[in-house]
């Protein structure tokens, strides 16, 4: 197993690198320079552009920014956002607040995903499923921003909720405002969750063993929290991890709308001003979480699925 | 012997059959895969419902900004219609089209003025209260009155914070998001099709070497492909079908290749080899429309998250960008007045739901009646 974990982290560090590559060069050859200010002399920008060694030829700021990461872990610097902080210390307030609302979105979205599908797949052709089964069609299809807006205007200006994120109060205030982005997020993860176990429980329904629980004398309901449900737990790891990168697209706009200060909010800013080392660590920040959630979805296959560890080891793979 | 390479039809003759079966031919059409998947779509009410959906919102993206005097553009600061309620005439009787609008705490004693508040303008005072000594109502007023705006000027969405018709921008903006979704899953179709038909019919390397580039592809976040290409090209239509496509297209790849693995050990193919028939010519018409249903099934699933992805771009502002509506930079301008003037967010939210609503019911009817698992 750690073997095969290995190769994968390997197989990450090696697609983070295209990766980081390919961002390099697009925001290198993005027209447009971050000191183009009407206002400032020419010297200047060509003072800024020397000491940012913006100056020199493409391959050899290709060369610096490996250097720079690899000898003494320097990111850059915000050129225009925050004048001279580290690329990171800028995201490091907003990468918290937007991981919190991602994950509290999803952690939220599990109960209520698992009851409804549960509840869907024992009354199955029945009046609850058909009114869940056009929730879940809804849930699915009306995009998050939507909803956001929706509740803002509902359960915000009329419902008394906080409009938008109160970032100066405590954390108990902080994590109240927080509840109606977290809700707008919550309803896809909800319906995806709900129309998957659905379909994993009938299929487990029609199964032997289910007819032994009958056979055994448990209710409906017994055999379907004990048995079926078991069951249908593990493959929904599968479901779960997609979902954060699922939802933080997504929360790039509910962010926006609720003045969430997360990472989202200033990656529009740092494009439009051309800060350009402070939009790469952006794009690795939402590189590395899809990298991360593949790899944490490679490792659940691994443990559920032993054909698929060892398939590295007999080199059939490659 | 090879100069022999075109076959005739006519030197095929059955060999064991000296008379027409018995019985004769069966009675009826044989039913089409095609004919046959749409029979079972047109059992499924929701399917159809969605079908008729789509019709209309496409019909009304292709027609509906032409349907009144006023452009998706032209700011009217001047007649100062800015922020106009919705009416539409003959449907006043609906709260939501009748053109009135609430005014804040107004002074009671300036609403007999005339000057300020045209004959008839005010159809209600309510929350009557005392402010500072001055006695004050919220009033409920017949906007177009208020402003002077006579009988034929009507806003049938109403307008924005900058004078534009926000029925003709609406339209207008339905019209660009389903344009570039239909254009970027097109492209993307073709493209994911092409390579996986290369990967899935030849193979060995060539198919090992195209697939990692699938793979790292598909390892670049959405958000990160189509910022990238917006940076390198600057926002606007071309830009975001190319972002749009520019990772679905290994789905499809993947797709396509998984199909063309399931059937190009089949006789058929063998037998077509064997009469001398290209590698094109079998790829397109002996293995590709087996695979059709999926590539269908797959290319209306791709159309909402195209649309989901579109909108939510240009609502951060990377996306289209003004004066050119999109759903999305619809939906952004009017987020800031949401509390004030919430029907501005209503009508693009509407849209860009039942839209996706539609897609949804349809990829699932579809996914049904042609029976493909995808996923």
């Amino acid at each position: 197993m750690s073997r095969y974990v290995l190769k994968r982290l390997g197989l990450m560090v090696l697609t983070l690198f295209v990766i980081m590559t390919l961002c390099f060069f697009v925001i290198r050859l993005m027209p447009g320079s971050p000191f183009d200010d009407p206002e400032s002399s020419p010297e200047l920008e060509a003072l800024l552009e020397e000491k940012h060694h913006l100056n020199e030829s493409i391959p050899v700021q290709y060369y610096y920014f490996w250097r720079d990461i690899i000898a003494d872990g320097y990111w850059g610097v915000s050129l225009k956002i925050e004048p001279n902080v580290p690329v990171w210390k800028v995201l490091a307030g907003r990468i918290p607040v937007t991981l919190v609302l991602n994950l509290l979105s999803i952690a939220a979205a599990i109960p209520f995903g698992i009851l409804a599908g549960a509840l869907s797949a024992r009354t199955a052709g029945k009046i609850p499923d058909r009114l869940i089964g056009i929730l879940t069609v809804v849930c699915i299809s009306v995009p998050s921003f939507v909803f956001a807006s929706a509740l803002q205007y509902g359960l915000g200006y009329r419902g008394g909720l906080d409009i938008i994120y109160n970032s100066a109060g405590t954390a108990a205030e902080r994590l109240r405002s927080l509840i109606l982005p977290v809700l707008a997020l919550s309803f896809w993860p909800i319906a995806t969750i709900c129309r998957y176990l659905r379909g994993e429980l009938l299929e487990n329904l029609n199964t032997d063993y289910m007819l032994l629980a009958k056979a055994k004398g448990l209710t409906p309901s017994q055999s379907l929290t004990r048995h079926a449900m078991r069951n249908s737990m593990v493959p929904l790891v599968n479901v779960i991890v997609p979902l954060i990168t699922g939802v933080l697209g997504g929360s790039l706009v509910v962010e926006k709308i609720f003045a969430v200060p997360g990472v989202g909010g200033i990656m529009t800013q740092a494009i439009s001003s051309r800060d350009l080392w402070l939009v790469m660590a952006v794009l690795v920040f939402y590189s590395v979480i899809n990298l991360v959630t593949v790899l944490l979805m490679d490792i659940a296959y691994g443990l559920i699925d032993p054909r698929i560890r060892l398939a590295g080891r007999k080199g059939g793979a490659a | 012997m090879t100069e022999q390479k075109k076959t005739k039809k006519n030197l095929f003759v059955f060999a064991n059959r000296p008379e027409p079966a018995a019985g004769g031919p069966l009675p009826g059409k044989a039913a089409s895969y095609a004919g046959d998947a749409l029979r079972q779509l047109r059992k499924d009410a929701a399917a159809v419902a969605a079908v008729a959906i789509l019709a209309v919102l496409v019909l009304m993206a292709v027609f509906a900004p032409d349907f009144n005097e006023y452009s998706y553009r032209r700011q009217l600061l001047a007649e100062d219609y800015v922020n106009m309620p919705p009416r539409i005439r003959g449907l006043t009787w609906i709260p939501l089209f009748n053109g009135h609008a609430t005014l804040k705490e107004r002074q009671l004693s300036s609403l007999s003025d005339t000057a300020k508040y045209p004959e008839g303008c005010v159809i209600r005072t309510f929350n009557e209260r005392t402010v500072r000594g001055i006695p004050v109502a919220d009033v409920e007023v017949d906007y177009y009155l208020y402003k002077g705006a006579g009988e034929d000027v009507n806003f049938w969405f109403g307008t924005d914070a900058l004078g534009r018709d926000i029925w003709t921008r609406t339209w207008r903006g339905t019209r660009v998001s389903l344009l570039i979704a239909f254009a970027a899953v097109l492209l993307d179709l073709m493209i994911g099709t092409v390579w996986g038909a290369v990967c899935g019919w030849y193979g060995g390397k060539t198919d090992l070497i195209l697939m990692r580039i699938c793979e790292v592809v598909r390892a670049i976040p959405n958000v990160v492909i189509c910022t990238l290409m917006i940076m390198l090209m600057g926002s606007g239509v071309g830009t975001m079908i190319l972002a749009l496509a520019c990772r679905n297209w290994v789905g499809t790849a993947q797709l396509v290749r998984a199909q063309f693995l399931r059937f190009k050990g089949r006789e058929y193919v063998l037998a077509a080899q064997t009469m001398g028939a290209s590698d094109v010519r079998i790829m397109s018409r002996h293995i590709l429309p087996n695979a059709a249903g999926p590539i269908i099934n797959r290319a209306v699933m791709a159309v909402p998250g195209v649309i989901f992805t579109e909108a939510f771009l240009s609502y951060i502002g990377l996306g289209i960008a003004a004066p050119e509506p999109s759903l999305g930079n619809l939906l952004a301008e009017a987020q800031g007045v949401l509390g004030l003037y919430p029907t501005q967010t209503l009508f693009p939210a509407l849209i860009i739901s039942l839209m996706m609503i539609a897609f949804h019911l349809l990829s699932n009817g579809l996914r049904d009646a042609l029976d493909t698992k995808t996923y």
